[in-house]
This record gives C-alpha cells, sequence and structure tokens, in this order.
C-alpha cells in the first residue's frame, strides 16, 4: 500500500500531536503558575495586538494592490517577485530589516551626517516596548502570502474572465476604480481570503523567531513568554509554558471568532454600501504600483544589508564603510559547517519525501480521501507552531525518538508535508482524464503514462511543491530546537541564538545562508516549471 | 443628446484595423454595425465605452452631447453597455444589482425606481432572489434595466441577443429596442446577424477595414 508513507509519517503523527499538545490542559497548578506571572496581561496583550494589527495592515495592503492591479490586467507581473518574497525565509527578511532599523543601523548611518550624529541614536526600533518593528515586519513579509493566495483567486482563467467582463459592466454603469474594488471585486474574493488570514492571524500572533530579532522585551509578546518557559530547564517552567501555548491557542480562537461575528453584524451596512449608486472614488493606479515597488524593495534592502553586514566584521558606528572587510564570519561557518550542512540535509530530504509520499497518495488513494489530508494539513497550519511543536516533542518523548535524526527529520516533515499538500492538491487532482485515455489507446503502461506524460505535463506544480516544501522545512524554527534538544544545531537555531549576541557579521552571515537556498529552490523550480515552448 | 465619432479611425499594432469613417447616431435612433468575426466590432465598442486594450490605437472624437468624451475614464464618460453575457453581479441580489447603477439618493426613491423598473419587465416580487435563480431571457432583461436605470448617454450593445433561444430573441429585441427608443438614447448596436437590426433603421458594414452603410 503506497499510501501508507504519507499515512505513517504524517497523519498518524499529526493527529497524536493534537492530542499530546493538551497534555496540560489538566494539570491546575500550571493555569493557576500561569496567570499569576506577573507579565502575562500585558504580554497577551502585545501578542494579540500586534497580530492583529499585522494581518489588517496585511489584508488592506493586499486587497488593494491586487484588486487595483487586477482592473489594468497587470496581476500577473506580480506573480515571479512574490514566489522570491515567499520563499525567503521570516527570520532571514528579519534579520536584514532589523540591520536596517536599528540605532546603529544602515538608515541612522545614512542620515548621521545630516543631524550630526557621533553615536548611535537613542532612538528605540528593534525591540521597541510596543511591538511596532516586529508588526510592520510581519505585515510586510504577510503581504507578500495574501498577495500570493488572492493571486491564485484572481489567475484562475475562467474566473478571471468572468470578473474582467464585470469589471468592464460596473465601468459602463459609472464606477470608478476603487468603487468596483469595494463593490464588485472584494466582496466576490473575500472568502477565499478566510483561511489564509486565520493562517497569518495566528503565526504573527504566536512567531517566536522573528520576536527573538524584533520583538519587546519587557515584558515580550506572550509566545515569547512561552517560548522560554518551555525551553526551560525547569519542569514548572514547562507545565506552565505548556498550559500557556494553550492559553494562547484559546485566545487567538477567540479573536477570530469575535472577527467572524464582527463581520456578521456589519454584513448588512457593507451590502447597502454596495448598492449605494456609482462613486467616482478613485485610486490611482500608479500608487498601487508604487506600495508594489515599495514591498519588494523591502525585500531587496533586506538581502543586501545581510550580504553587506556579513563581511564586516568591524564596523563602527557613524562610518559607511566598515573599517574591517573580510570573510571571516563566512570562514568560520565552513570551518565549522554542522548547521548549514544539516539545514541543507533536512530540507532536501523533506522535499524528497514529501514529494514521493504525496505522489504515492494521489496516485493510489480515491479523491475522498483528500479531505482528511487537507483538514490535518490545515490545522497544522492553522495551529500556533508553539502548541504543535510542544505536541511533537511530548509525542517522540514517549516513543524515544527525540533528539534523535528520525524525530528532527518528523518535526520538519509534517509541516513540510502540510504545505505542500495545499499547495499540490489542486493542480494534481484536475489533471485532465483525456491524457489517460489517450496513453491507454497507445497501449502504454501505467508507468510509461506516469514518468511519459502525468508528471512532464505536471512539472511545473511538482517543481513548486518541491520548492515550497524545501523552503518550509529551512526555515523551521520552534521544533527543530525542541526536538534537537540541543544535541544538532540547524541554520535557524544558530541564526536564532546570535541574534541575542554582539556578532552582528556573523548573524548576517548565518541569516544569508538562511536566505540564499531557498530563493535558489525557487529559481529552479521556475527553471523547472517553464514551458518547453509557448503555444498561441 | 446624440453620439456623434467623428473621423474615428483604429490601428492595432500599427495595422490599420479600421479606416477613418464618421457617423452621427440621433437621439432614440438605433444605427446598426455589421462585420465578420476580427473585423474590430467589439474593439470598436471598446475604444468608444473606454477600456481599449494597449495595442490599439484610437485616433478622431468621440462627442456625446457635443461632449468630447475619448480623454475621459470609463465611468465618466456615461455610455451604457449591453454584452453577449448579462453579467448581473453574482454576489448581489437582482435589486441590488438594479440600484448598482442607480445615481445615489434618497433610499426609498431609488428602490421605488428599482421596483418600477421590475414592474415593468414583469419580475415584480423578484428583487431578494439571487441572479441566479432567473432564466437567461428573464436575466438579459434585468440588465437591460440595469444599464437604463444608470442613465446612459448612449448605449453600446455588444451582440446582447446571440447567445438567447430562438423564440426569446425576438421578445428580447423588441423590448430593448422600445426601451432604448423611448428614454431617447441613441445606440449603436453590433452584431453578425441581420435579423437582430431594427426594421427601417440605418445598418453599416465593416468590409475591409472601411465602415460602409448598407442600407
Amino acid at each position: 500500500m503506497p499510501a501508507l508513507g504519507l499515512i505513517i509519517l504524517f497523519l498518524l503523527p499529526a493527529i497524536l500531536v493534537l492530542g499530546f499538545m493538551l497534555q496540560d490542559a489538566f494539570v491546575p497548578a500550571a493555569w493557576a503558575a500561569l496567570f499569576e506571572h506577573p507579565q502575562f496581561a500585558k504580554a497577551l496583550v502585545l501578542s494579540l495586538g500586534s497580530g492583529s494589527a499585522a494581518t489588517l495592515m496585511a489584508l488592506i495592503a493586499s486587497l488593494f494592490i491586487a484588486t487595483s492591479l487586477f482592473q489594468t490586467g497587470r496581476i500577473q507581473k506580480l506573480s515571479t517577485a512574490l514566489g522570491f518574497a515567499l520563499a525567503m525565509p521570516h527570520l532571514a527578511f528579519a534579520v536584514g530589516i532589523s540591520f536596517l532599523i536599528m540605532p546603529s543601523g544602515l538608515v541612522a548611518r545614512l542620515l548621521a551626517p545630516l543631524f550630526g550624529w557621533t553615536a548611535p541614536p537613542h532612538f528605540i526600533t528593534v525591540h521597541d516596548p510596543y511591538a511596532v518593528s516586529l508588526t510592520i515586519v510581519m505585515a510586510a513579509k504577510e503581504t507578500c502570502f495574501l498577495l500570493f493566495a488572492l493571486l491564485q483567486t484572481l489567475s484562475r482563467e475562467d474566473k478571471r474572465q468572468n470578473l474582467l467582463a464585470q469589471v468592464a459592466a460596473a465601468q459602463a454603469l459609472g464606477h470608478e476604480n476603487l468603487s468596483i474594488s469595494l463593490r464588485v471585486l472584494i466582496p466576490q474574493v473575500w472568502r477565499t481570503m478566510i483561511w489564509p488570514v486565520i493562517i497569518v492571524f495566528v503565526y504573527a500572533a504566536t512567531v517566536v523567531d522573528i520576536a527573538a530579532v524584533l520583538g519587546p522585551t519587557q515584558p515580550p509578546t506572550l509566545a515569547s513568554l512561552i517560548w522560554s518557559d518551555i525551553s526551560s530547564a525547569r519542569a514548572e517552567s514547562n507545565l506552565r509554558g505548556g498550559a500557556g501555548a494553550i492559553f494562547l491557542g484559546l485566545a487567538c480562537a477567540a479573536m477570530i471568532l469575535f472577527s467572524a461575528l464582527a463581520v456578521h453584524f456589519i454584513m448588512p451596512a457593507l451590502r447597502r454600501f454596495a448598492t449605494r449608486g456609482p462613486s467616482d472614488s478613485h485610486y490611482p493606479v500608479w500608487l498601487a504600483i508604487l506600495k508594489w515597488r515599495g514591498l519588494v524593495m523591502w525585500f531587496v534592502l533586506s538581502g543586501s544589508a545581510l550580504v553587506l553586514l556579513s563581511f564586516a566584521p568591524l564596523w563602527t558606528f557613524p562610518s559607511f564603510i566598515p573599517q574591517v572587510i573580510s570573510a571571516s564570519p563566512w570562514q568560520r561557518i565552513f570551518e565549522r559547517p554542522d548547521a548549514m550542512v544539516t539545514s541543507l540535509a533536512l530540507g532536501l530530504a523533506c522535499a524528497l519525501i514529501g514529494l514521493l509520499l504525496l505522489v504515492a497518495w494521489f496516485e493510489t488513494m480515491p479523491v475522498k480521501f483528500d479531505r482528511i489530508v487537507l483538514i490535518v494539513s490545515v490545522a497544522m497550519l492553522g495551529l500556533p507552531s508553539l502548541l504543535t511543536a510542544l505536541g511533537l516533542y511530548r509525542l517522540l518523548l514517549r516513543v524515544g525518538l527525540s533528539a534523535t535524526w528520525q524525530g528532527l527529520l518528523l518535526a520538519h516533515l509534517i509541516p513540510a508535508i502540510a504545505y505542500m499538500f495545499i499547495v499540490m492538491v489542486g493542480p494534481y487532482r484536475s489533471f485532465d482524464n483525456k491524457w489517460r485515455c489517450a496513453s491507454d489507446g497507445l497501449m502504454a503502461s501505467r508507468f510509461k503514462f506516469l514518468s511519459h506524460l502525468k508528471w512532464p505535463l505536471l512539472k511545473a506544480p511538482l517543481a513548486a511543491t518541491a520548492a515550497v516544501g524545501f523552503a518550509v522545512a529551512f526555515a523551521q524554527y520552534v521544533p527543530a530546537q525542541l526536538v534537537s534538544a540541543g544535541r544538532f544545531d540547524t541554520l535557524t537555531i544558530e541564526a536564532v541564538t546570535l541574534s541575542s549576541g554582539g556578532n552582528r557579521a556573523l548573524l548576517a552571515a548565518f541569516a544569508f545562508l538562511l536566505m540564499l537556498p531557498p530563493l535558489l529552490g525557487f529559481w529552479i523550480a521556475t527553471k523547472i516549471g517553464r514551458e518547453r515552448w509557448r503555444s498561441a | 443628446m446624440s453620439l456623434m465619432l467623428e473621423n474615428l479611425a483604429l490601428n492595432l499594432n500599427g495595422a490599420v484595423l479600421i479606416k477613418p469613417f464618421t457617423l452621427e447616431i440621433a437621439p432614440s435612433e438605433i444605427v446598426t454595425l455589421m462585420g465578420p468575426s476580427g473585423s474590430g466590432k467589439s474593439s470598436l465598442l471598446s475604444a468608444i465605452s473606454g477600456g481599449l486594450p494597449e495595442a490599439f490605437k484610437m485616433s478622431g472624437k468621440i462627442l456625446v452631447k457635443g461632449r468630447e468624451i475619448s480623454s475621459l475614464s470609463p465611468a465618466q464618460r456615461r455610455i451604457g453597455r449591453l454584452f453577449q453575457d448579462d453579467l448581473l453581479f453574482p454576489h448581489l441580489t437582482i435589486g441590488e444589482n438594479l440600484l448598482f447603477g442607480m445615481a445615489q439618493g434618497p433610499r426609498e426613491h431609488r428602490a421605488f425606481k428599482m421596483q418600477e423598473a421590475l414592474v415593468e419587465i414583469e419580475l415584480e416580487g423578484v428583487e431578494h432572489r439571487g441572479p441566479h435563480t432567473l432564466s437567461g431571457g428573464q436575466r438579459q432583461r434585468v440588465a437591460l434595466m440595469r444599464s437604463l436605470l444608470a442613465g446612459p448617454d448612449a448605449m453600446l450593445l455588444d451582440e446582447p441577443f446571440s447567445k438567447l433561444d430562438e423564440n426569446l430573441r425576438a421578445a428580447m429585441r423588441e423590448l430593448t429596442f422600445a426601451k432604448l427608443k423611448h428614454s431617447g438614447t441613441p445606440t449603436l448596436l453590433v452584431t453578425h446577424d441581420k435579423e437582430d437590426a431594427p426594421l427601417h433603421g440605418r445598418i453599416f458594414k465593416i468590409e475591409n477595414a472601411e465602415v460602409k452603410r448598407v442600407r
């Protein structure tokens, strides 16, 4: 049974994780300790506030960019740049941005001659107490994710033609583009955004690694607080962390429920607004393009900052040129390449194993069972990784796989497969059956049909799936840190550890190494996926 | 209130698609324009209503009520358009579809006009239903009223009867022409079916990039 692979390596552990993660829910002392924590309330507000604000900003920006560019037919041009932006790990992006905006960062150096600064200014940018930098960086990154989701909806050929015709009809009825975005396009696409928005919100409200780079410290976000409890050596702290992770998950669920209710109640007003009549409110297209270019610029600048800093072991403020330019950080990494090798091996293994398991599943299981995998995948993505990683850690402890390479692989494989399934299920399942008939008619064997017809025709989604699996596995932090239990090092673990230290050049080099392979993977996937020739 | 096309010409990637021609459509008049597919009929309508793809180049003037509109955005041109598909918005009810293009104003007044329009097309009482609950002919009638309620200064019909059954077509044609004449709207009808043209109306044909009168 080829489908057994996916069941044993994904479905079964994922479902068990759901049970194990709730273990501390029944320890009253854990709850008491959590609520007695002096920073609990403030930390909770920071987590939920920063998560909601980042989600809202990302949602609004992505809706306006997508719907206004859609009306001009220019939206397709975003897809390549979006792919690169998505492939860039959050952590690398955040580290790059922190190098730009920190008081001794590149922006401050640019401004220094203007203001006569001889020492880093006393502005608080990174680690600001209200989580502003964390929120904005998350919003920028997640705008790309939501734009990508919108692009999927808006660029399905039948849907695209139909919506463009509706745009023309609305124009003939006297509506300008902003009015068309608000009254015609957004009402028809917002439903497809529900799951992506939930995933973004939970991710932003419970993120640990980015918060370590940019987030507030006194008090930290609740996610960071819980994380230090979970990774603490004290058993009482572990218990409090377990209860905290459950609480944070419930708090997120409550926020989502509250938002759903709010939407439900303002719906009648929105409907009245939709039919109030034509309006000449115009949203200049150049503004949407500018916003998009600005967003892309963040990613380019962040990546450039990483390259620059990684060759500058000595660079005092406010000098604009490093005092020492050397490759010593890189030398250090290549002398002790364990973390790099482990991360690369995990990424490649997850991409390959995930692809094999999923193809085996799709080829042997009827469509009706896809639903189970989909639900488990969405649960893995929609639940805080703090919670699922904790569940997995306990499961692995129970079966004696904690701190083993098998356990580490599984910890990376589960989130990777969850994303891979969602990317792959549509293209793979909608493969046109007429090719199978044609192949049967030519007496081709099943395997010949797959290897010579189906997989070559599906090479673009297959390559994209592998690239996504690689990028997701490569960027894991929380499960990697928990399950490795200090025995293994990955690039994310190194980068987060270094982010609290003083060696900026080494941190930059690690963050750059974290960024490069997923980008390469995505680039290779687009090369492989390119059509052999373009038919008219 | 008339629609005037003055020395209008279309180029596609530098090649001549339609040579300059001049045509004035009087209030309440319905002029038919025929031509094989690919002759540029639909592009001509897009040029008049706005939203011509970038590969096309238009020259000449378009005057509505004596106002030159070719530099205005599609929404500012006040030119209504009916398509092959009814293009009722699927996320709005039938009533909301009718309100969509109606000028802003007091709610009761707008609701009254919407009800009135439904009575005129013998569809009273369906305003809270979704467009998908109507038949093709009924939907096309709603689309017609939706266009008229927006109060256009001129109307473009892009083969709006071509997807209807034979027996529905005649009725829909009559209704459409009657409404447009009654409202005094100058109308340009594009079709490849001679049957669609109103009796006694002027008919033009695009042949070898030239717009010629045939009746």
